[in-house]
């Protein structure tokens, strides 16, 4: 009983779906504050301290709204959307060991499940983009499908040249993996050396790819406010589209969690809790993340998908071949 | 402003356009001085000419700012912005108002520009020189800006001169017009400055082009402090100007703007006509957006720099029956319900 | 890369939003704010009703009898044309600027008392 009780908080409050919501929300200040601060602005600055209850506030804002459906839509599609779009990488999120274990049992291949939960994501915003039966939507829709086929590949094999490394597809192991001991003077120290450390390549190429899976600056193209709109999200509001926006919120955490965990040894590290250890290294990545939206203009999307296939996938894919001569040299 | 007298149309002509509202008090009075007779005091003349500077050098700062944030760029646009902001202090300093200025009188100007004033003036043109060049190079050579703004809404040079573009479009095409070149007006003819155009005919010379206008015009504007005359700012004139008609064209930000205006004698004028440069550049946007994708259509309109209120009202002509006609409000909505009622479904 | 050492100069930098209304912006001694009129000087002679471009003052008769103008705030464009036909410096522009007001009569601004 107390087992069954035990697995539903994980599941529901922590560090399951209401901690990772929350989390999201939290993420979603960081990087506004971030990105205002590059801009030399404020950013939030009047709902709670320092604009921190902001991004609830625009939850609760949007709850309240009227939410209105096309006469032309898909009723069933366009209300399914939304749902799709939290319980895929909320579901995703649960794998990855935030709190020092992950919330559902890991498995050889989690990691190989949440890569290919991306995907499925990115069917979403298509499916969430078709039925809105709205010229716009059309074109954000078919936008979000080709970015997915610039930035799955290259996102694919810097994960898979971790994982080479780490000799597993589970991502707790990648995770303790990172762990490394050494004797020194008879006793036996253990160092952190992340992956982000050993593969730089691939962590600023997994980087790169993730900016573009979740849909920011520079490739934020298909949202691109001043082109078509909102994109795949223009005929959402009220309920349906504070949840779209929720679920921005969680994919942030979900990337930034899969890359702290994989490439920054989420949760290890010394004295601290582990739940500690990851958020500061979450946070960090969200910074990196915030400076390359506050950095760069929006590219074209046939100049990402030429981009990507020209320069990302190289690089990977060399990033994968040295990992390979070092493994077998060593 | 056939309903306005003289004096109160200078007020109304200002509000045509909020961001380029000095070339049209400037364009009007220089029309009424000429139905007059007369010419504003060389000093008024420097001091118009300040004004003048002052408004084109935020104009374009505002426009290369909008530029960014159409591309997705917003921190290049909050940077620009921010900048900006010296602009508006200096204009504030001299006439009291931020964007409309309402310094300009029939025969001169309104506010004097007092030697306590020069010292501020010069250090925001200081400051606004350094933050325009690390905008220049900024613009020459960010990957992004360049991947978004180059080969992109490409006007050849015949096709620029064949349909009458004008302004910053035009020169950025390689054609040399420039109304204060051209024609010198106020006192651009005793002031040293570059006419400065591009060849490469895309959104990037066009942006360019303005980039360095501001530059130019900081440098002007110097000149114009350094050689200011001394002497009253204001005629005192009749109330209403003698019968006739006369016609002006200045150097708006946007291009060449045309001030038309006859007097019967009475104190309104009798007739009043204003074309405005976005009028002049829009045959030339129809000819840039062909061929291009949809992700360039921002980037491309805002590349002539619209002034949607400068521009006339539309009219609607049947080419085959010859019928012209216009749409109120109203109407266009119900026209617009309709369509979308019977074409609504369909996704394109 | 030009934009990288800037929008890191930037970070920790102060932000250059003004907190209003804790923190107001300071304004040039020129600044055209809302009139102030002072009836003493005023001689009636109508020739600020006259010129206004946005039509905004009205010239009425007060209870001594006098004609003395009254400034409708809401069609005002604050060009100061008002304070320049002047002939006796009776209107004079000051720096206030905080005009909003939920209904139109609060907007419009009589000095003595109209007659009714």
């Amino acid at each position: 009983m107390i087992d069954v009780l035990t697995a539903l908080f994980n599941l529901l409050i922590y560090p399951g779906l209401l901690f990772i919501s929350i989390l999201g929300l939290v993420y979603e200040w960081v990087d506004r504050k971030a990105v205002a601060r590059f801009q030399n602005r404020m950013g939030p600055f009047h709902t709670g301290p320092r604009g921190f209850l902001q991004p609830l506030a625009d939850f609760i804002k949007l709850m309240a709204k009227e939410d209105i459906t096309p006469a032309w839509a898909d009723k069933i599609l366009f209300a399914a959307a939304p749902l799709f779009a939290i319980v895929i990488p909320t579901f995703a999120t649960l794998y990855i060991p935030i709190a020092g274990k992950p919330v559902l049992p890991p498995f050889e291949g989690d990691l190989i499940l949440i890569i290919s939960l991306t995907t499925f994501f990115t069917i979403t915003a298509f499916i969430a983009g078709w039925s809105s039966m709205n010229r716009f939507s059309t074109i954000g829709a078919i936008r979000a499908g080709l970015q997915l086929l610039a930035f799955e590949i290259p996102m694919f094999i810097a994960v898979a040249s971790v994982a080479m490394s780490a000799n597993s597809l589970c991502i707790t192991t990648i995770a303790q993996k990172q762990i490394f001991e050494i004797q020194l003077a008879g006793t036996t120290y253990k160092i952190l050396l992340p992956y982000a450390l050993l593969q730089p390549l691939g962590f600023a190429v997994f980087l790169i790819a993730l900016q573009a899976e979740l849909e920011r600056v520079p490739f934020d193209i298909p949202e691109a406010e001043s082109e078509i709109v909102a994109g795949w999200l223009t005929e959402f509001s009220g309920k349906k589209l504070a949840f779209l926006r929720l679920s921005s919120d969680i994919r942030l955490v979900l990337g930034t969690a899969l890359a702290t965990a994989i490439f920054l040894g989420g949760g290890n590290g010394p004295i601290l809790p582990p739940i500690i250890w990851f958020l500061i290294k979450a946070t960090i990545i969200v910074i990196i993340s915030a400076m390359l939206r506050a950095l760069f203009a929006r590219i074209r999307i046939d100049q990402l998908v030429i981009g990507a296939w020209k320069y990302l996938i190289p690089l990977s894919l060399v990033q994968l071949v040295f990992t390979k001569l070092l493994m077998v040299v060593m | 402003m056939e309903f306005r007298t003289w004096v109160q149309g200078i007020f109304l002509v200002e509000r045509i356009c909020g961001i380029c509202n000095t070339p049209h008090t400037t364009c009007y009075v220089l029309t009424v001085e000429e139905l007059y007779g007369v010419e504003a005091p060389p000093r008024a003349q420097y001091i118009r000419t300040i004004i003048n500077e002052l408004n084109r050098i935020h104009s374009h700062l505002l426009w290369v700012g909008v530029l960014g944030m159409e591309i997705g760029f917003w921190s290049y646009f909050m940077y620009i912005w921010r900048d900006r902001e010296r602009v508006m202090d200096v204009v504030e300093l001299i006439t009291g108002n931020r964007v409309t200025t309402s310094a300009m009188l029939i025969g001169g100007v309104a506010y004097d520009i007092t030697p306590e004033m020069e010292g501020p003036i010069r250090r925001a043109m200081d400051y606004l020189e350094e933050r325009t060049k690390f905008y220049k190079k900024v613009f020459e050579t960010d990957p992004t800006i360049r991947a978004r703004t180059q080969d992109v809404g490409v006007l050849p040079t015949s096709v620029a001169i064949d349909l009458c573009a004008v302004g910053p479009t035009a020169r950025g095409s390689d054609v040399k017009s420039d109304v204060r070149v051209d024609e010198p007006y106020c006192a651009y003819g005793e002031v040293p400055f570059n006419l400065v155009t591009y060849p490469t005919c895309d959104v990037w010379a066009r942006a360019m082009v303005r980039i360095d206008e501001v530059l130019e015009s900081i440098n002007i504007i110097r000149g114009c402090l350094d050689k200011m005359p001394s002497g009253p700012i204001k005629l005192r004139l009749p109330r209403v100007p003698p019968p006739g008609e006369a016609m002006n064209r200045v150097e708006a930000p946007r291009g060449e703007l045309l001030h038309y205006c006859k007097s019967d004698g009475k104190e309104k004028p009798y007739r009043f006509k204003a074309r405005t440069p976005t009028l002049a550049n829009i045959p030339a946007l129809c000819e840039m957006l062909k061929g291009y994708y949809i992700a360039d259509i921002p980037a491309i309109i805002s590349s002539i720099d619209p002034c949607y209120c400068c521009t006339e009202r539309l009219i609607f002509r049947d080419i085959n029956s010859g019928k012209i006609w216009t749409m109120s409000y109203d109407e266009l909505r119900r026209y617009s319900l309709k369509w979308y009622k019977g074409n609504g479904g369909r996704r394109n | 890369m030009a934009m990288l050492r800037e929008i890191w100069k930037n970070f920790p930098r102060k932000p250059a939003t003004l907190k209003y209304p804790f923190e107001k912006l300071e304004l040039s001694e020129r600044y055209r704010g809302k009139q102030e009129f002072n009836p003493d000087l005023c001689v009636g002679c109508g020739l600020c009703a006259r010129e206004c471009p946005a039509l905004a003052i009205e010239m009425v008769v007060t209870e001594d009898g006098k004609k003395r103008p009254v400034f409708h705030l809401y069609r005002c464009i604050f060009c100061a044309q008002c304070e320049r036909i002047c002939p006796r410096g009776a209107i004079k522009l000051t720096k206030f600027y905080e005009l909003a007001a939920y209904n139109k009569e609060s907007l419009i601004m009589a000095t003595t008392k109209v007659k009714k």
